[in-house]
């Protein structure tokens, strides 16, 4: 009879081990994001950190979450492109929400891309890589005064987050 | 989870048998020895003439039913009626599995699954349709001791698997960790995968019951490991026509509920019982 106890114990043991690929585990490489690092245009290899950045997409009010709030002061940003369209804007506000409205300037950014669904696994479905436009990858707009001085494509394979893919030098 | 406890269940469901087997034993000894009480009681009351008369009665008694005892062999062929009837209640499958064995010896038989499914899997993040048919083949160990003309079967058996189906991805979702821009609605998809195989070995145990007649009722659970799977390009085997439902891993488990009929072909006696006590031993 013990035996038996210790058969159906191990059986629903290996059965409850099967249940974990029903959830997408969290460190799975998915949809990547795009991957920005700011230089400083006067010394081209050296990261400079911006003043309270805040990314917003076009057609959205809030911007994107860095760290908790919707402004950053790195140097590196992490910005999603949309699965569902070949073309993603976004404005990049720096100096946001500065009482001194002469230091707040807004640079618009425009990206071009083709983009290749990927199968993952059950529980995670597919994820989206992306390639932007070998031609036209990034259109640079600008409101008034341009703060972002050059834009430099590192990588135009989008696949994952490990690597850095647009430089932008102000 | 669902499908966990089904097979879960399924499992105890097997158990709780093989514990009725356990108990069958008992009334087995006390049969043998019902005789030897009677002759005892009656061995009090009668003179030493009585007693002559017992003895050959009890010897004629030992050596009738052994040449009576003969084990029919031949071939049961049936249908799961689990899979057919899971058609009724279950919209997203249809599906068949003939079975059929042979006895090969006392206790082993040639045993062999032939099936088609056609099953759609809805999970979270993909919806996809496997079509496909299959052939198990393999034998089944009968360790069922039968006692008077029983042919019931508690059985562990193995299994070769072979399957040669399609996939059709009818929808899937995009995984984004960074749902800014809005969670993206499933994308119709359509595409067919075609000329996918896979095979396995599956260990078998199962028990089949004489109802009537030559109609017998069983059931089996079944442990399966892949060995070969062709997977399609930027796609995988989900459901495989046999194999069932993919894990993470290799394995898959399976359930049957037959109903099969006897077709006896012919009879051969059971040879003294020295000798099934020597099997007994081996085991």
């Amino acid at each position: 009879m013990r035996k038996i106890y210790l058969l159906v114990l191990a059986l629903a043991l290996f059965f409850s081990s099967c249940e974990k690929d029903d959830i997408c585990d969290a460190n799975t490489a998915t949809t990547p994001r795009l991957v920005i690092q700011f230089y400083d245009f006067a010394n081209p290899s050296v990261l400079k950190n911006v003043t309270n950045l805040k990314v917003v997409g076009a057609g959205m009010t809030d911007g994107i979450i860095f760290n908790g709030t919707e402004t950053t002061s790195g140097n590196t940003i992490s910005i999603p492109l949309k699965t569902n369209d070949v073309t993603t804007s976004y404005t990049f506000t720096l100096n946001s929400g500065n009482s001194n409205p002469a230091l707040v300037n807004v640079d618009n950014i425009k990206f071009d891309y083709t983009k290749n669904d990927i199968f993952v696994s059950r529980a995670c479905g597919f994820k989206t890589i992306f390639m932007l436009n070998p031609t036209n990858p990034y259109t640079h707009t600008i409101a008034a005064d341009k703060w972002i001085k050059y834009i430099s494509v590192e990588k135009s394979n989008i696949e994952n987050e490990n690597e850095t893919h647009i430089k932008i030098f102000f | 989870m669902k499908h966990t406890l089904k097979y879960f269940f399924s499992f105890c469901l097997v158990l709780s048998i093989s514990l009725a087997k356990a108990q069958d034993t008992t009334p087995k000894d006390e049969l043998t020895k019902q005789p030897t009480p009677k002759t005892d009681g009656v061995l009090p009351e009668s003179p030493e003439s009585f007693k002559n008369v017992d003895l050959t009665a009890k010897t004629k008694d030992s050596i009738v039913p052994v040449p009576v005892k003969t084990d029919r062999y031949g071939v049961r062929v049936g249908v799961d009626l689990y899979k057919l009837t899971r058609a009724l209640y279950d919209k997203d499958y249809k599906g068949i599995e003939f079975v059929g064995d042979y006895r090969l010896t006392k206790k082993y038989y040639l045993a062999a699954e032939l099936g088609n499914e056609n099953k759609t899997t809805d999970d979270n993040r993909l919806n996809s349709t496997a079509k496909g048919s299959y052939l198990k083949a393999g034998f089944d160990y009968n360790a069922y001791q039968n006692w008077l003309n029983m042919e019931n079967i508690i059985s562990v058996g193995l299994r070769y698997g072979f399957s040669t189906f399609s996939q059709q991805l009818n929808s899937y979702k995009i995984y984004n960790a960074n749902p800014y821009f809005g969670e993206v609605p499933p994308i119709p998809s359509g595409q067919k995968f075609n000329g996918l195989t896979a095979s396995w070995i599956e260990v078998v145990a199962g028990v089949k019951a004489k109802v009537f007649n030559n109609v017998f009722v069983g059931f089996s659970l079944q442990l399966k490991r892949l060995v070969s799977n062709k997977e399609p390009d930027n796609f995988e085997n989900l459901y495989i026509p046999g194999f069932n439902r993919t894990y993470d891993g290799d394995f898959g488990v399976g359930f049957n509920y037959t109903v099969t009929y006897f077709v006896p072909i012919y009879k051969k006696k059971v040879k003294p019982v020295i000798v099934s006590k020597k099997s007994d031993k081996k085991k």
